[in-house]
Parts: structure tokens; C-alpha cells; sequence
């Protein structure tokens, strides 16, 4: 049993990254004042990218780059219907989660005659990097050594992204203007510029996230293979309330659930069951904060009701 | 929970526009669908496919005959339903994304009265509901001898029967129909109607003159729910005769979009509701027919709902059009 459990935990460290990453860019995008539902598209285009790239330059790191520049010109774009034209950011989303899926959809069959899978001549996939000594450790050692670089990327990212909204000038005016953009733009904080760039940087993000899933995970293209990982995100960055650490930790809980699901589907417990975890354990927990929410603000008031007839008495 | 939606509605504008704004109002109805034309042109055309014969073939395949006009309005019957399902939450200044979850376990109630975000609620349900039925089809209404995940075949006698044979055009278009109009006088003519309206309208002021807002809400999220599991209930009866695991091609995400561009008027939504069908009914015929595979309707729709939502008055090129007019 100890070893099942291991096992999960190794697969569980690739499976999370994507997720992870996508969180990560989420959660910054909401501290700016954006609900990013398009996080999925986002890591779609980014797989594409990168095996295209990848495959002609022979290079995966050259794919990781154009990931990462294809998701934040996507998030550009999807930034300036926000915050230049007024859209709705939900609807926004939802029509590029629609747009960029039937994009490839139709892409593949018609200008690279393949259906399903696309796996160009030359791809090169991400290596995996083995940490010496770590790696001898039993147990631990398959569990933190042996993936890609992403991957230890995606956990780098946690502390960085952390320090950026909590210690840079820059992090603390996009977290004013999520929180109260009209305060924010009167002390001069340049809003608008501020919430493009969080958008640019979640799609950065996703996008390096989905080059994880087709360098890394595996190697190679098709229009699913994103599988809604991006709405996972979005449910860990709401299930940690877009704090970079409880965010992690959601992503992290939601990667092993992917990754015992796999196992769990020969055992008996139904596979559904378990993918059905992340997006419950997301209502459940946003009821109970917004329940706690109510609850104080009633005995706030109740106590100021209280504070108010001593003053009156006296 | 109830929030500024930002979604245009029709009949809501507090303020008269302004006379440059009222020129602009055919282009901001009529725009996304020419814009999302116009784009699925360019991707035609960059692929080498011949984009005014697709669109011409695309419009034989959904109006040129008795049966494809049939296929069309088949197409458009749950699109219709979900729009109206849709519409119902929109004008009550609620924002249900889960009507494509509503849709598989016919209906449902969100958290309500305790102000937790509905849009991200609304959305995980969608794959809780998804998942939900995928695993009572696998696991307890499996049909025998199936290797896909479908429940047996319903009885005869509870299908709906056709009213054009050999379509599958059904008393559920008509049903729909009727909804319509249920949606049209509930909104325009009954006490309650008005309340969710003003809900949708202003929230505050609604509360000020002592509407009920966690009652209202949860009414309006009861009556999308209820729409929504109409739509897949008469998908079941009136066209598969049976469940079938993730049935739904995204009638409830249609639905958004047919929401919007109706702008939530009644003849706006059967109009939006129409199109989506015809498109949906002429792209399956046209994949059979050439090598343009339906994904193409995607792109379109997405087009649609991305510039329903922009404000074109926005656009710079639209701006320097306006100064001149």
C-alpha cells in the first residue's frame, strides 16, 4: 500500500505542474482584477506553439520561449477586450475558450491533414533531469527527481510569484488595483497598463504550462490534450483565494486527485467520482468562506447596533 | 452575488443614447455576427477553402429544403430553451454559466443568499453534473451489449413523435416556442417578472423598496435551472431516444451566446437561437459533404460571443466613424 501511495506521489508530480503553472498566472491575473477563464485556450495555444517550434529547431527549450510569447499575446489580446473595449471578462472567456478550440479543431484536419494527433518530424521533447544523490533516496527520490525542467520551474514559481505581489512596488500597485482600481488609479497607479500586464503574465503562464503537457508530459499535439486542466487552475486559485501558497497547496491536492484517478478507475472506485473532487471541493469551500463572511459582517453589525444604544443610553 | 453583469440587455438602458450612439445601434446588433463571418471567411480562405461557396453551401444545407429547414429547427429548439434559461438568470443580474451542467441533471439550485461567487460556482457544477451522469450511465443504467456509455433505448410510446417524418422535428420546437412567450409576458406583465427585472436592474434600489434579493435570486436560478433541464429532457425524448455520456455539444454555452446577441429580447433570442441552429445543422451536413470539418461553427460562435460583449463604440476605427457621422 505505501508503495501505491508513492507511486501516485511520483506520478503526481508531473500531472500537477500544468495546473500549478496555470494557477500561478491565474492567481495573479485575479490580484490584478481579472477572472481569467481563458486560461485554457491559453495553454493550449502555448502546446502548440512548442511542438511546432520545437520540431523545427530540433531545440525544446526554444519551444518553452515561444509558449510563453504565444500565451502572453494571447492574454494581450484577451486583456484589451477587457480593459480597452468593456467586455465582460466571463463572456470574453468563454467565447475564446470556443474560438481557440475550434481554431485547432479545424486546423488540423485541414491544413495538416492529420486527424487527432499531430506529431511533426523532429520533435524533441523535454529531458528529464535526474538530481544526483537525491535521486538514490528511496521513495523520496522518484517523487522529487527525474522530471523536467518545468517542473521544478512550476515550484520555483510559487516563492517567486509570492515575493513579486507581496515585495516589488510593482506586485503591491497591481494588488491596489485589483482590490480598488478607481483608489488606485486617484494615487496615480497606472491601472489599466497594470491589469494588461497581469493579463499577459497569466497567459505567459498558461502558456508555458501547456508546453509542459506536449514537451513534457508527452510529445506531441492534439486539440484535448488540456483536458479542462485550465479550469482546474482556476478552482485552485479559488479554492486558495488567490494567495500564492494556499493556491499551490490546492494545486498540488488537485494534481494527486488527477493522478490516483488514473489508478483508482481498475480498482473499483469509479474514475468520474474522483475528477469529480477539485470542482466540489472549489463550491463547497467558497460556500463555507462566503457563510463565515455573512456570519461576521451579521455580528459586526449586531455589535454596532449594541455600541450605538450604550451611546444613546449614556 | 448579484453584481454588475455588464451583459446589454434589451428594454434596461436608464439613459438615452446619445445620436451618434443610436446610428451605431443596427452595427452593435447586427456586428458580431458579420464580424464572425467575416472572420470564419479569413480562416477559410487562409486554408485555400472557397469561403463564399462554404457560406453558400452552409446556407443550402440549413434553409434550402422542407427537411433541411426541419434539421434547422431541431438544431435550434435546445439552443433556444438554453437561451431563454440563460436570458431568465441575465435579466435578474444573476450570472449562471452552469446551464450546460443544468442540462444533464435537469435541475439544480446553486449556493444562494450567501453571496458566494456564482459565476465560478455555476461553472464547476457544470463538470460535477457532467461527471455525475457519466458515472450513473456507466455504472448503473448501462445498456447491454453498448460498448459506448448509453442508457438502453427509451420506450416508444415516451418518445415525442415527429411532426414532419422523416425529421426529428417534434412538439419540442413548439414547446419552445411557447416558452418564448411564457418568458415575454412573465417579464413584461407579472408582479414577479418586474421585481427580478428591477434585481437585475439595481440591486440596492431593489432592496430599498423591499424585494427580497436572496428569494429572487434563487427563483431566478430555479427557473434557468428548470429551462436548462427542459432542454436536455427534450433532447432525450425528441432526438437521441436514450442518455448518452456527454451528450451535449455545448447546447448550455450556446446558449450564453444566443442570450446575448437576442440581447435578451424575445424575438432577439428566437432570431440568435435560429441562427446557431441553422449553423449547427448546415456545418454537419457540410462535413459530410467536403472536407470543412464543424469545427468552423465553433469559431464562429466564439467570434460571436467575444464581440457580443465588446463595445464597438470602443474600437478606434468606430470612433473616428462616429466623430464624422
Amino acid at each position: 500500500m505505501p508503495d501505491a501511495i508513492l507511486s501516485v506521489l511520483a506520478a503526481a508530480a508531473p500531472s500537477t505542474t500544468s495546473i500549478l503553472l496555470a494557477s500561478m498566472g491565474g492567481l495573479i491575473n485575479r490580484q490584478g482584477g481579472i477572472v481569467n477563464i481563458g486560461l485554457e485556450p491559453m495553454m493550449l495555444v502555448g502546446a502548440f506553439a512548442a511542438v511546432i517550434v520545437s520540431a523545427q529547431t530540433g531545440n525544446p527549450f526554444l519551444g518553452l520561449l515561444a509558449a510563453i510569447a504565444s500565451g502572453a499575446l494571447l492574454g494581450l489580446l484577451f486583456s484589451w477586450s477587457i480593459t480597452r473595449l468593456g467586455a465582460n471578462e466571463i463572456v470574453a472567456g468563454l467565447g475564446l475558450n470556443l474560438l481557440v478550440l475550434g481554431f485547432f479543431g479545424y486546423l488540423l484536419p485541414t491544413v495538416f491533414r492529420i486527424e487527432g494527433t499531430l506529431l511533426p518530424p523532429g520533435l524533441v521533447g523535454l529531458p528529464k533531469l535526474q538530481i544526483p544523490l537525491i535521486d538514490q533516496i528511496p521513495g523520496l527520490g522518484p517523487i522529487v527527481s527525474g522530471h523536467d525542467v518545468v517542473t521544478y520551474l512550476s515550484w520555483l514559481s510559487v516563492p517567486l510569484v509570492s515575493l513579486f505581489l507581496y515585495r516589488t512596488p510593482l506586485g503591491i500597485q497591481l494588488r491596489a488595483t485589483g482590490a480598488n482600481e478607481e483608489a488606485a488609479r486617484a494615487a496615480g497607479v497606472p491601472t489599466l497598463r497594470l491589469r494588461d500586464f497581469s493579463t499577459v503574465l497569466a497567459g505567459a503562464f498558461a502558456g508555458l504550462a501547456g508546453a509542459q503537457l506536449s514537451l513534457g508530459v508527452v510529445t506531441l499535439f492534439n486539440k484535448t490534450m488540456t483536458g479542462g486542466r485550465g479550469f482546474i487552475a482556476l478552482a485552485a486559485f479559488y479554492f486558495g483565494d488567490a494567495r500564492p501558497g494556499l493556491t499551490a497547496l490546492g494545486a498540488v491536492i488537485f494534481g494527486v486527485f488527477e493522478a490516483a484517478g488514473f489508478r483508482l478507475g481498475s480498482s473499483g472506485i469509479p474514475s468520474q467520482l474522483v475528477q469529480m473532487l477539485p470542482y466540489l471541493v472549489v463550491v463547497i469551500s467558497l460556500t463555507l468562506v462566503a457563510v463565515r463572511r455573512e456570519r461576521r459582517l451579521r455580528e459586526r453589525g449586531r455589535a454596532a447596533a449594541a455600541s450605538m444604544r450604550t451611546a444613546v443610553v449614556r | 452575488m448579484i453584481a454588475e453583469t455588464g451583459i446589454p440587455v434589451a428594454g434596461q438602458e436608464t439613459i438615452a443614447p446619445p445620436r451618434a450612439l443610436r446610428l451605431l445601434r443596427p452595427v452593435q446588433l447586427a456586428g458580431p455576427f458579420l464580424i464572425a463571418l467575416l472572420v470564419g471567411a479569413v480562416v477559410l480562405f487562409a486554408s485555400g477553402r472557397d469561403a463564399i461557396g462554404t457560406y453558400w453551401l452552409l446556407a443550402q444545407q440549413s434553409l434550402g429544403g422542407t427537411s433541411q429547414i426541419a434539421n434547422t429547427l431541431v438544431a435550434a429548439t435546445p439552443v433556444l430553451l438554453t437561451g431563454l434559461a440563460t436570458a431568465v438568470a441575465f435579466r435578474s443580474g444573476i450570472f449562471n454559466v452552469g446551464v450546460e451542467g443544468s442540462l444533464y441533471v435537469g435541475a439544480f439550485a446553486a449556493a444562494w443568499g450567501w453571496r458566494v461567487d456564482e459565476v465560478v460556482t455555476t461553472l464547476m457544477l457544470n463538470y460535477v453534473a457532467i461527471l455525475l451522469t457519466s458515472w450513473l450511465v456507466n455504472y448503473y443504467f448501462l445498456a447491454p451489449d453498448i460498448a459506448n456509455s448509453m442508457s438502453p433505448l427509451i420506450a416508444k410510446q415516451a418518445r415525442l413523435s415527429s411532426l414532419l417524418p422523416p425529421s426529428q422535428l417534434t412538439i419540442a420546437f413548439v414547446a419552445a416556442l411557447l416558452v418564448t412567450l411564457l418568458y415575454a409576458y412573465f417579464f413584461d406583465r407579472t408582479r414577479l417578472g418586474y421585481e427580478l427585472r428591477m434585481v437585475g436592474l439595481n440591486p440596492r434600489f431593489a432592496r430599498a423598496v423591499g424585494i427580497d434579493l436572496a428569494g429572487a435570486v434563487l427563483i431566478a436560478f430555479v427557473i434557468s435551472g428548470i429551462l436548462g433541464g427542459v432542454a436536455g429532457g427534450f433532447q432525450i425524448l425528441g432526438v437521441n431516444y436514450r442518455f448518452i455520456d456527454h451528450f451535449s455539444p455545448g447546447y448550455g454555452f450556446t446558449g450564453i451566446a444566443v442570450a446575448l446577441l437576442g440581447r435578451g429580447h424575445p424575438v432577439g433570442i428566437v432570431l440568435a437561437a435560429l441562427f446557431f441552429g441553422a449553423l449547427s445543422s448546415g456545418g454537419a451536413m457540410i462535413q459530410l459533404f467536403s472536407d470543412i470539418p464543424l469545427d468552423l461553427i465553433n469559431i464562429l460562435q466564439g467570434t460571436v460571443m467575444i464581440f457580443a460583449v465588446i463595445e464597438l463604440s470602443r474600437l478606434p476605427f468606430v470612433k473616428r466613424w462616429l466623430r464624422h457621422a
